[in-house]
């Protein structure tokens, strides 16, 4: 990177914090963490009061106990049943090797937390980092400052997304630092090596053990974050063509929340829809993978999803280039 | 007359099936002030939008300092200053962050200078002030300290006095000219006034539907029309008067206007003398108009009413 633009990721950082983004992003992080901890922490305890015990192996025991009973109903549909049955071997799998999957402690809790919050949250948080980056410009009229200095246009938008590169990967760090460190004070700071069984394969509605191992939780934790890296970048780049094309933030928002959460319906519609497959939002659930969670809709791998993600972030780079180059600015 | 800073030649812009902008060439000069004069939807922002490249032109050539801002935009934009429609300025920033974030777009501006030209344009005292809080005298201002801040050749405004007080218009006006006659800048400023225009400017294009219907120095246009005296003499001695007035020193130009008519452009305070010389020729003068004809005038006979065609 030259020296140009070098000042020119200067000038977006000190606009972008100016504009108090991310301190906007790590306040939710804050405020958020800290709840989900508190309930995580209450069905612990709830669960605990049940079972009349602390010791986990028995609770293990009963949830496969009520999955093997939620299969005997002749109500359930198929696609349930695999799921069920694939669960059913997975926590038979834990309890065999005497491993506590729910195991407490802030590195736990950091990974439970990417898993719920890979397909929805993050990408939100995302979507507020980014959505106005370019538009706001538009709308407060400064752009006619921006693009009458003696720098391509082409310069000024890259520097805009090597900016919100930066602020995206910091988001996914402060996202594991925060779960750590605020889980922590409930759960406790241990568990870094505790093993973690992954390696799972899908095959034709089976879960196939056979390609099973261990790891330690850390190296869990950094394939999962990754991943969750991978999936904001993503979605970063899809919000950022967004606020190239549109000009209000309030527009491009709701396009970018209403894309998230159809893909969440359109994830538990499941397999009727195949080719809803190749949409983004169908993807994001990255991490289901590597915990050997079925895949909504057959077919899908993590090369496939990693395969989707890239080629909608090309596509949107591509748009957003273009339009921006060659739009006449207008008031 | 400098170099020439800014040439504009044939330049062509359609917006849908709308050809807004249809042939447009002038030149500017370094150390004068340009104006650029049309009635509002004349193509004025356009062309401006054209001239610092936030629009494309479909046809013609802008050079700045002799550098096509088509084939190398950077370079020839580096030369230019502007202020397109009102300062738009980063609000939550303060006014001198607001200056860095131009200085390194620029390159090559130093502290100094950002201090050298808060001063210029007398903000010392807000500059570390978030702009959110600045009247909108100072924002124009601190528009002003962004476009000179990379010492361009030309400085462009689009309605530089929209919205300013009458004491504010005054004090641009005079900024503006010192920064021309001083400073040699060359200066483009565009406006639907005429007597924006008429005070502030040494020359002036008047544009109307896309199309330049007259460039030229303001005084020249001026005296082209003003100071007229219109003389009606029956048609018979009008050779006779025709001759008598060719013959005084104090007529400047004449004018056969109809059958009965004689304009001509005179001293003012001559026409009694005028006159005395028509009598004494024998030549019944039957009527003396006078008619002091302003920029307004001017330009309503030049774009024929500003509307229609």
């Amino acid at each position: 990177m030259n020296q140009s633009m070098l000042g020119l990721v200067q000038n977006e950082t000190v606009k972008l914090l100016r504009r108090r983004r991310f301190l906007v992003v790590v306040l939710i992080l804050a405020i958020l963490i800290p709840i989900f901890t508190y309930a995580q922490y209450r069905s612990v305890v709830t669960a605990q009061e049940r079972m009349g015990t602390t010791d986990w192996r028995p609770l293990l025991t009963q949830q496969i106990v009520d999955m093997q009973n939620r299969l005997a109903s002749s109500r359930l549909p198929d696609e349930w049943r695999d799921f069920i049955k694939i669960r059913i071997q997975q926590q038979q799998y834990y309890l065999d090797h005497d491993i506590n999957p729910m195991a407490p402690g802030g590195p736990t809790f950091a990974r439970g937390f990417m898993d719920q919050a890979i397909s929805m949250f993050l990408p939100m948080i995302i979507v507020v980092l980014a959505v106005d980056i370019v538009s706001a410009e538009f709308s407060e009229g400064t752009i006619k400052l921006l693009l009458t200095r003696p720098v391509r246009r082409w310069k000024v938008l890259t520097s805009k997304y090597i900016t919100l590169l930066l602020f995206t990967s910091l988001t996914v760090l402060m996202t594991l630092i925060l779960a750590y460190l605020l889980s922590g004070v409930v759960f406790g700071y241990s568990g870094w090596d505790l093993p973690i069984l992954t390696g799972f394969e899908v095959s034709g509605g089976e879960l196939v053990t056979s390609g099973a191992f261990m790891l330690p939780q850390w190296q869990f934790l950094l394939m999962q974050y990754g991943l969750g890296w991978f999936v904001c970048i993503v979605v970063g780049t899809v919000t950022f063509m967004v606020s190239v094309l549109i000009r209000s933030a309030a527009a491009g928002m709701g396009i970018m929340m209403a894309a998230l959460i159809s893909g969440t319906i359109l994830t538990q519609m499941a397999s009727s829809w195949e080719s809803s497959k190749y949409l983004f939002v169908v993807n994001l659930q990255l991490t289901n993978y590597l915990n050997g969670t079925l895949p909504p809709i057959k077919g899908m791998t993590l090369p496939f999803s990693l395969a989707v993600l890239t080629i909608w972030a090309v596509a949107a780079l591509i748009v957003a280039y273009t339009v921006f180059t060659r739009r006449d600015v207008t008031s | 007359m400098g170099e020439t800073v800014l040439a504009v030649s044939r330049l062509q812009k359609t917006i849908g099936k709308k050809q807004i902008i249809h042939d447009i060439t002038f030149d500017v000069f370094a150390g004068e002030v340009f104006g650029f004069l049309g009635p509002n939807g004349a193509g004025k922002t356009t062309t401006i939008r054209m001239l610092v490249g936030l629009a494309k032109a479909d046809g013609g050539d802008i050079r700045i300092g002799g550098i096509s801002l088509r084939e190398n935009f950077p370079e020839a934009i580096s030369q230019v200053g502007c202020i397109v429609e009102n300062p738009e300025l980063y609000k939550f920033l303060t006014g001198r962050e607001n200056l860095e974030q131009f200085a390194r777009m620029s390159g090559g501006i130093t502290q100094e200078r950002i201090e050298e030209i808060v001063r210029f344009v007398d903000l010392e005292r807000a500059i570390d002030d978030k702009v959110k809080t600045y009247s909108l005298g100072m924002r124009q201002r601190l528009g002003i300290a962004q476009a000179l801040l990379h010492r361009p050749k030309i400085l462009i405004l689009d309605e530089p006095t929209n919205g300013l007080d009458p004491a504010g218009i005054r004090e641009l006006r005079q900024f503006i000219r010192r920064l021309a006659e001083e400073e040699g800048l060359a200066v483009f400023i565009s406006s639907h006034l005429l007597s924006e225009i008429e005070m502030m400017c040494d020359r002036v294009a008047i544009i109307n539907q896309g199309k330049v219907i007259s460039v030229g120095l303001v005084q020249e246009l001026m005296e082209q029309f003003a100071d007229q005296v219109e003389w009606t003499i029956p048609h018979a001695h009008l050779p006779k008067a025709l001759e008598v007035l060719r013959g005084h020193n104090a007529v400047t130009d004449l004018l056969t206007v109809g059958e009965e008519s004689v304009r001509t452009r005179m001293d003012m305070e001559r026409v009694a003398e005028v006159n005395q010389k028509l009598v004494q020729a024998g030549v019944p003068v039957v009527g003396i108009a006078t008619k002091t004809v302003t920029l307004e005038d001017l330009f309503l006979t030049l774009t024929g009413g500003g509307g229609e065609k």
